[in-house]
């Protein structure tokens, strides 16, 4: 273990103070990245071992949402 | 009104949310910003139909003067439109997800 | 190296319960003595975060109830962006808590198993891919890379040409000349961040380009041109900062902006490319 207080949700390798990070920035890399490891076995709990939404379609209807702009937000 | 509890396929539906509750005047807004886009659009294809035909040549210059001096005023119209409704040029967009925004930057 | 199970969590098992993956890891990585990490203090997706070890490999993951985190469910939830704000925030916690503590493989979003004996059936399935994997970003850490055409500079005055007797023709004129010359400055553009993203590229391990981001969602009126991401050893964030910056100097057309570090979520593999 390190000496790195495990909460602090981060000074970078860099020194970069925390920012709360914005969140098309997190969706590009949890939606469309990360490791899928699908199964061959079936139980018969339920219809699927594995469940994993394409989120590339839904990231699509996601990011058609409209959301009015409030005056002077930009 | 939120959508939330819609069960339609993923990836075929688009959804355009109006806060009505926090704000109509929002609302308002965003309609006004969705109607005023297509009639920007659409005038903005005629410019560049006219400027083609100027440049092919196959328009007078009477013509020409003609054509240009209502784009040039249907441009102006736009601008108190948009000043009436609060709007500023950049309101005028829609996303189209990969296809990317229906119009160019308006100067450009 | 039996699966821990941390108190505060509900019983495995329970058909209504699914299994929701965070990270992989080798488990060699986590069983020494005093290897296995305290993760009592993480709160995941649903509840409490533990391990499942199969197949020489560790699984950091959280039981989830599929009422709520079943496929019919996630369909709505995903569509939420309240929802999928919180839940994506969380889960990203603790991937990046967990990649602290040893070389993590991150799992994508909603990857829920009906189970720990699913979850070890994939794992053992795909075993080797996933040391592989782990051989290739264990350790290592992402730098995202967006460039957007930089704001046009302001009208250059227009000086009225000889011969142009009416201001429809005068305007006309104008509008062909701006047009053009956003053509030309969107070329610029265009060709400057095909070449920033040759030269970072090449200071990293591996590089991947992704689809521009939505505007609606980034709120960024300008047309983005690069979206990329950088896999590089975490010593060399100060090093390859500097390189952005040095690509954004050189290209004022651009507007660069960089985030990170991530864990590497862009070349963990398993995306609809097959990479």
């Amino acid at each position: 273990m390190t000496d790195v207080d495990l909460r602090d949700p981060g000074l970078s390798e860099a020194g970069y103070p925390a920012e709360r990070v914005s969140l098309v920035d997190l969706l590009d890399r949890v939606l469309a990245g990360g490791v899928v490891v699908t199964g061959e076995i079936t139980l018969t709990i339920a219809d699927v071992d594995l469940v994993v939404i394409s989120l590339r379609a839904l990231l699509t209807s996601v990011s058609a949402l409209v959301e009015p702009q409030p005056k002077g937000d930009r | 009104m939120s959508q939330a509890g819609q069960a339609a396929p993923a990836g075929q539906r688009v959804r355009y949310r109006l806060d009505a509750d926090d704000d109509p005047q929002a609302a308002e807004r965003g309609l006004a910003a969705l109607v005023l886009t297509i009639v920007e659009l659409l005038r903005q294809l005629m410019e560049r139909q006219a400027l083609r035909r100027v440049e092919d040549g196959t328009v007078t210059d009477e013509q020409a003067e003609r054509l240009g001096y209502t784009l040039m005023r249907l441009e102006e119209r736009m601008g108190e439109l948009l000043d009436e409704f609060g709007l500023e040029w950049e309101d005028l967009n829609i996303d189209l997800g990969p296809l990317g925004p229906l119009l160019d930057d308006h100067r450009a | 190296m039996s699966e821990r199970y941390l108190p505060g969590g509900r019983p495995p098992g329970s058909p209504e319960e699914g299994v929701w993956a965070y990270g992989i890891t080798a488990s060699d990585r986590v069983a020494e003595p005093g290897g296995a990490p305290d993760l009592s203090w993480l709160t995941g997706v649903g509840g409490a975060v533990r391990t499942v070890t199969c197949s020489g490999l560790t699984v950091l993951v959280s039981d989830v109830s599929l009422a709520e985190f079943g496929e019919a469910a996630l369909r709505e939830h995903l569509e939420d962006l309240e929802w999928l704000d919180e839940v994506a925030r969380v889960h990203h916690y603790v991937v990046e808590a967990a990649a602290r503590l040893f070389p993590l493989l991150p799992v994508r979003l909603a990857t829920v198993y009906s189970g720990e004996a699913a979850l070890c059936a994939a794992l053992a399935d795909h075993h080797d891919e996933l040391l592989g994997a782990l051989r290739r970003v264990g350790g290592r850490v992402e730098w995202g890379v967006k460039a957007y055409a930089a704001a046009e500079q302001a009208e250059a005055a227009v000086s009225p040409a000889a011969g142009e007797p009416g201001p429809g023709l005068a305007y006309l004129r104008r509008r062909r000349d701006q047009l053009a010359a956003g053509r030309e400055a969107r070329a610029a553009a265009v060709s400057g961040a095909r070449a920033v993203h040759a030269g970072l590229a090449g200071k990293a391990a591996a590089a991947v380009v992704r689809p521009p981001q939505s505007a609606q969602l980034s709120k960024v009126r300008l047309p983005m041109l690069l979206n990329a991401a950088y896999l590089l050893d975490a010593s060399d964030g100060t090093s390859f900062t500097a390189a952005v910056a040095a690509e954004a100097t050189a290209h004022p057309e651009l507007r660069i902006e960089l985030t990170g570090p991530w864990p590497p979520y862009s070349f963990a593999g398993g995306d609809d490319d097959g990479r």
